[in-house]
């Protein structure tokens, strides 16, 4: 029996030992009982001038796998009687003894409302709203339990100020920093270059993070790689980039959004390196895409009990390399270098990425000059990858501003932290 | 096996769920409150190539309580119907409580519209059976050039019921069905993914369903072609709708300091040209969001927000309106148990009443681009006046496909665009964007710089 002694465990540990006990004599076969996923959520927003609200929600979800599919049952409740029904959907009732209340109930940590609440009121903009959200899961599996720890977030959006949003742990040191610079205004005349350029671009201040997360965490996530729909399927080996990149997927930084210390189907946390010195050398995969992909799982993430788990990226993270982003800048004869990205997507029929550039500046002769309007910038996923210049940059930096994920509609927490990177050439929309 | 929920099971529920609220809400001091509980069962399928992968069986319930004891507001929702719930929602619904005004419209404001009884639950097995018609219209219309790789169906039930402390009560129950459709293109490495909202399961046509999907999968097997300078465009219903849903903020309530609706209109005092009316259906059986009453009890209507490209009205709930002065005319969206009525279209539609088929559409212009999909958000600064869409599409001379354009963007001045709307079309498709469900349709626009 795994039980390890949380402080913080919102779920049993003795009632969890019962279920998963209950759990083994579950039928091994046709269909085969796969895991319990049991979870509970809070989220708390706040919006200058409405009440504040709170939503706290708890459920499960039982998985069975019969020889070609997979079956899953959800339904709201954590209770004994809920997750025996749950769990009774192919085998006889488990008799399960009541789940005694929580140890630790989810709470936002003291003075986070009022908090909030000074921010709200601060910006005046019914549309600007902040959330804290957190959450606690076990996954009960026929001969174990593990529960499941993802660090609290604060997520603010505002439609106000062209519609920028941050994501962000709770209590990160450059949490304040974050939230001024979202609040500040654009700059009143921005540059446009013209549509067509061919320009080398500079990502700095954690864009380049961003930038990877489309380009390769995404499409190394497993059920892509499957059914051949990632332009970088069957490239496993293959140098991407000429730059000597080491590219990890780390869901043990804490103080990345995307952080947890188990997944969502019971497997340890652990680094995955996706580019080892630019060569593709990694999968994210679940449990169901691992089997075809002939790799370890560890990245089965759930958008909530509702959800199936699929393999999705957690926090990707690039090292320092030993350039001076300064001196990449003032190598520059002219170019762009992107402070902040709003948006970034891959098109799943032609392969080409499409990022929204929301801040950043033209670069002449070495220096930033004007400030550029809001631009879009594309190029094929392999052809920027290509152009990726062999300079590293030495300020590894977390992105506050895209961590909030969405694939095929479901969202879910993600973060990186890169150092400044130069692509060769992008072409402005 | 046990029995599980079964849709006729949720109206006792929700009912049990309210009048525990209720009873906990009647004895505190709380002077008006409001109680909405939700229940919902749904039915996921995933088949790839033909085979069934996954279903996935959701049933969800919770409750969502708002109060005011006078001065004071609050609102909390709990997953569960079962008392504890109850009691849970009540008790954080007070220690939430902030000070503020009454945020709930007064019982004079509420009402009921008759809608017509919906679809059934479809049968078990009718996804599987309508992706196997679905996959043979479509190899059989694109003459084997298209195959249907993955599609998930969902299907589900829901009830709900509001009550409120003045005895007043509403109550739904309706069957909902959406499709996620994945095609692999032969010559081409990618897929085309299209989401098909099912009105009426039992009236699924899977040729039409087929066509709606190949016609435009078919367009990027063309080589590639582009072009710039000043031409007409077409818009797909799926690109009309992003720019839709770009722009529906401008008919949310605001105060005036922050309207950013006069400043884009033109001299004649018009956002767009005379072809553009655009509504808020609620009332309409067959748009995704349909019930008898908003989110807070206001009467189900449609909403005029633009008349032949005059503004008429505002979008709020009945907070947001009291507080921009604005008429409360039933703009509360509610989709869950988890959130509090807010300000929001529920069905932002184009009115095709007068608008023309797709096909003389594609027809009315000697040289167009015609966008086939949104490659990212439609965005709309709508302070400065500016818009950018970014989109694939094909260029047409004369009505012939002279070339696929993977990646072009469109941007400049979005008051010039909406007011170069010659047409529109009678193909009204809904999709599910950033600002909720929007219905569209094809739009012809004149003379639009296209870049890249």
């Amino acid at each position: 029996m795994t039980s390890p002694s949380h402080s913080s465990a919102v779920f049993d540990p003795a009632w969890l030992d019962d279920l998963a006990d209950g759990c083994r004599r579950l039928p091994g076969s046709h269909p085969r009982f796969e895991d319990l996923f049991l979870e509970r959520r809070l989220e708390i927003r706040v919006a200058a001038g409405s009440e504040v609200a709170s939503c706290r929600v708890d459920g499960g979800a039982a998985r069975w796998r019969f020889p070609s599919r997979w079956a899953i049952h959800a339904a709201t409740g954590v209770s004994s009687s809920a997750v025996a029904e749950l769990v009774s959907r192919y085998a006889d009732r488990l008799e399960l003894p009541p789940s005694p209340p929580p140890a630790v109930d989810l709470n936002p940590p003291p003075g986070w409302v009022d908090w909030a609440r000074e921010i709200a009121e601060r910006t005046a903009d019914h549309n600007t709203v902040i959330r804290f959200l957190t959450r606690r899961a076990v996954v009960v599996r026929r001969d174990s339990w593990r529960q499941v720890t993802s660090p609290p977030l604060v997520r603010l959006e505002s439609r106000n100020i062209g519609s920028t949003a941050l994501l962000a742990v709770w209590g990160h040191p450059r949490l304040g920093d974050w939230i001024r610079a979202v609040f500040e205004p654009p700059p009143a005349r921005g540059w446009s270059p013209s549509p067509g350029l061919q320009t080398p671009v500079i990502f700095t201040e954690g864009t380049a993070g961003a930038l990877l997360h489309e380009l390769v965490g995404h499409l190394v996530e497993g059920d892509l790689i499957a059914n051949g729909r990632s332009p970088l399927a069957g490239l496993g080996g293959a140098n991407l980039t000429e730059a000597a990149i080491d590219l990890t997927d780390d869901p043990r930084r804490t103080d990345l959004p995307g952080a947890f210390d188990c997944d969502d189907e019971g497997i340890s946390a652990k680094a995955v390196t996706l580019m080892r010195g630019g060569r593709l050398c990694g999968l994210l995969c679940d449990r169901e895409t691992a089997e075809v992909c002939e790799v370890a799982p560890g990245r089965g993430r759930r958008a909530d009990w509702r959800h199936p788990p699929v393999p999705r990226l957690s926090n990707l993270v690039i090292p320092a390399g030993s350039a001076s982003p300064a001196a990449m800048e003032a190598d520059l004869s002219h170019g762009i270098v992107v402070t902040r990205l709003s948006g970034a997507t891959v098109d799943p029929v032609s392969s080409r990425t499409v990022l929204r550039v929301e801040r950043g500046f033209e670069i002449r002769n070495g220096r930033r000059r004007r400030p550029l309007a809001p631009l879009e910038l594309t190029g094929g996923v392999t052809e920027i990858l290509a152009a990726i210049d062999p300079d590293v940059g030495d300020d590894p930096s977390p992105d506050w501003r895209l961590g909030w994920c969405v694939k095929d509609g479901l969202p879910l927490p993600t973060g990186s932290e890169a150092p400044t990177l130069m692509v060769r050439r992008l072409e402005v929309l | 096996m046990p029995s599980h929920s079964r849709p006729d099971d949720l109206p006792a529920k929700l009912s049990r769920a309210i009048e525990a609220c209720g009873g906990r809400l009647s004895t505190g001091e709380a002077k008006r409150w409001e109680v909405f509980a939700k229940s919902s069962l749904t039915r996921e399928t995933e088949l790839i190539d033909g085979r069934l992968r996954r279903t996935v069986q959701i049933e969800e319930s919770g409750v969502g309580v708002r109060i005011w004891d006078g001065a004071r507001a609050g609102f909390a929702a709990i997953s569960g119907l079962d008392g504890s719930a109850a009691r849970s929602a009540v008790a954080a619904a007070r220690a939430g409580a902030a000070p503020g005004p009454d945020p709930m419209p007064p019982q004079r404001l509420l009402g009921l519209t008759a809608i017509p009884p919906g679809p059934r639950m479809p049968p078990r097995g009718w996804a599987q059976h309508v992706t196997g018609e679905l996959a043979i219209a479509i190899a059989s219309m694109s003459n084997g050039s298209l195959r249907l790789g993955r599609t998930v169906v969902q299907e589900g039930h829901y009830a709900w019921q509001l009550c409120t402390a003045d005895d007043w009560s509403a109550d739904h129950h309706r069957t909902v069905a959406s499709m996620l459709v994945e095609v692999l293109i032969s010559d081409r490495p990618g897929i085309w993914r299209e989401w098909i909202h099912i009105a009426d399961p039992e009236s699924f046509a899977a040729e039409a369903v087929a066509a709606r999907i190949g016609n435009r999968a078919l367009l990027t097997r063309h080589r590639i072609a582009t072009d710039q300078g000043l031409h007409d465009l077409i818009l797909h219903p799926e690109v009309s709708s992003q720019l839709l849903a770009a722009i529906s903020p401008l008919f949310l309530a605001c105060p005036d300091d922050r309207d950013p609706l006069p400043g884009l209109l033109g001299p004649d005092g018009l956002l767009s040209a005379y072809a553009l009316t655009l509504v808020d259906d609620r009332s309409d059986p067959m748009a995704p969001v349909v019930g008898p009453c908003d989110g807070e009890g206001l009467p189900a209507r449609r909403t005029l927000l633009l008349e032949e490209g005059a503004p008429r009205h505002r979008i709020a709930n009945f907070a947001d309106a009291r507080r921009f002065d604005e008429t409360p005319r039933g703009g509360a969206v509610r989709l869950s148990y988890r959130d509090r009525p807010s300000s929001g279209p529920a069905n932002l539609r184009v009115l095709t009443d007068d608008g023309m088929a797709a096909g003389e559409l594609l027809s009315a212009s000697d040289r167009a681009l015609y966008l086939l999909r949104p490659l990212a958000t439609v965005t709309a600064d709508l302070g400065n006046g500016t818009y950018s869409l970014i989109a694939s599409g094909v260029w047409l001379d004369r009505q012939r496909v002279r070339g696929w354009h993977p990646v072009v963007e469109l941007s400049g001045s979005l008051g010039t665009l909406l007011r170069r709307i010659d047409a529109v079309g009678t193909d009204l498709c809904w999709f599910q964007t950033a600002h909720g469900f929007v219905g569209a349709s094809t739009l012809l626009v004149r003379q639009q710089p296209v870049v890249g």
